[in-house]
Formats: C-alpha cells, sequence, structure tokens
C-alpha cells in the first residue's frame, strides 16, 4: 500500500500531461493510467524534468543500447531489493 | 530483452558476481590468508592459470577459497560459464558485474569489473553510462520504495512461452497463471 494516494493523471496539471505522454513514448506501451513512478515524479516538474533528463540521458543509447541498458538497470533495481 | 533466456544469464552474473564479492570484502585476510600459488597443487595451479587467461590477473578471492581445491574448480567453472559469451555478450555482463558492485558497494568488484570492461574495449564514456544507469536507478528505486510504490509495469513485456533447455513446451494455462503471478 503507499505511503501516498497516487493521483490519476486526470488530478495533475495540463503541464504533466505532456510530461505523460513523453512517458508513453519512452516505454512505447498503452498504459490505462501512466506508471505510478511517472505520476510521482510529475508531482514537483521542478524535480521531475531534470531528474527525467537526467534519466533519459542516462539511458540513451551510446556505447550500451537502450536494451542493454534496461537490463542493467533491473539488475541495480534487484541489488537495491527494489519490487517496483 | 524478451526472451528469459537472457534474463536467467542475467541472474547468474549477478548471482557469481555477488559471490566474489562478498568473499573479496567481506572475509578479512587474517581469518583466512591466500593460498600461496607457488604451494598449491598442481590441479590448484591449473585452475588459477584458467583464471588468469580469462581476467588477465588472479583476482584475491579465488586465491583465498583455493584452500578447497574442488570448491574453486566448481565455483570457477560455474562463474566461467555465467561470464562467458552466450545469449548475453560478456561485454554486457561485465557491465552488469560492474553495475551491480557499485550498487552494493563493494569496492572489489567495481574495481574488478571496471578493469575488465576496459579490456574488453569499453571506454571512459561507456563507464559512465553504466555509472548513470545505475544512479539514476538507485534513485527511482528508493524513492519508490521510501513511497511503497507497487509495481505496475509488469504487463509490458508478455510472458515468454518457451520451455526450460530441452523440456517440453508448457500448456498455455500453466504460462498465463505464471503472468498473473507477477
Amino acid at each position: 500500500m503507499p505511503t501516498v494516494r497516487i493521483r490519476t493523471a486526470s488530478e495533475y496539471p495540463d503541464a504533466a500531461q505532456k510530461l505523460f505522454e513523453m512517458s508513453k513514448a519512452w516505454f512505447a506501451y498503452e498504459f490505462p493510467e501512466p506508471p505510478a513512478m511517472s505520476r510521482v515524479m510529475a508531482w514537483d516538474p521542478e524535480f521531475g524534468g531534470p531528474h527525467g533528463r537526467a534519466m533519459k540521458r542516462a539511458m540513451g543509447p551510446g556505447e550500451f543500447t537502450r536494451a542493454e541498458k534496461e537490463m542493467i538497470a533491473a539488475v541495480v533495481s534487484g541489488a537495491n531489493a527494489c519490487r517496483y | 530483452m524478451k526472451e528469459d533466456a537472457l534474463w536467467y544469464e542475467a541472474a547468474y552474473v549477478v548471482g557469481v558476481t555477488n559471490a566474489l564479492n562478498v568473499v573479496a570484502d567481506g572475509l578479512p585476510a587474517d581469518v583466512l590468508p591466500p593460498v600461496s600459488e607457488a604451494a598449491a597443487h598442481a590441479e590448484t595451479r591449473a585452475v588459477i592459470d584458467a583464471i588468469r587467461t580469462f581476467y588477465g590477473e588472479v583476482p584475491a578471492p579465488f586465491l583465498t577459497i583455493a584452500h578447497d581445491p574442488r570448491y574453486l574448480g566448481d565455483l570457477w567453472a560455474a562463474i566461467r560459464h555465467a561470464f562467458d559469451d552466450g545469449r548475453l555478450t560478456r561485454r554486457l555482463k561485465e557491465a552488469l558485474a560492474f553495475a551491480v558492485s557499485l550498487t552494493t558497494r563493494s569496492s572489489f568488484g567495481t574495481r574488478l569489473h571496471a578493469a575488465q570492461l576496459r579490456r574488453l574495449g569499453v571506454g571512459e564514456g561507456g563507464v559512465m553510462e553504466v555509472v548513470g544507469v545505475a544512479q539514476m536507478f538507485s534513485s527511482y528505486t528508493k524513492i519508490a520504495d521510501t513511497l511503497q510504490l507497487t509495481s505496475d509495469m509488469g504487463d509490458i513485456a508478455p510472458a515468454d512461452p518457451a520451455p526450460a533447455p530441452g523440456g517440453r513446451v508448457a500448456r498455455p494455462s500453466t504460462v498465463r497463471l505464471r503472468r498473473e503471478r507477477r
């Protein structure tokens, strides 16, 4: 059970809807609601915006592909014992 | 990365990486001093030579566990298999091991696998890419845990219906059941 009530996308301002569209494009998946993490990061755009840009830069293709980086991210999440 | 076979390989790499790191970072040398190569049995020296060929050095934990040559031989066989090119490349496996070592604060593992990445041709930029991914997902995971978020990403990738190697294809109902448990 989350510590906070995760708001539905409709409870966010228009500016956040753009972030949700970007999130959908990033995952290339039609979510019924944006992922909870996207909605958490959209709560404060002054945090979520630069954090999201840093994430996209880190995950973008370079010497490692996006797919390889997704696997690296998964093992890091496992090492952090995070089920999300 | 849709096939489960890739994830089994990744999991094996993470497991044996952690196994080496635990001994390297957690076991004081005065508790179990490393075996002297010169004094080791011929069979043990052969394993150590194989380790040196693979890494270009002999990582310290192997000399610690060489007190039990059969254990060393079996663990090395497992590690060698886990890190060899398979469905995943050795290069990606070293990146996974580097990321896990960094995340678990293993200075031994972080140094070893960074050195291996460089031996395999990964530049500073590539090492920084792995650092960036490890750092970002160490941030996301702690935000998720602090807010106790429950996963809502499990349906992005479909379940892999392939059987275990050499096994039989499962009935569709079994595959569905497994996905529902995610």
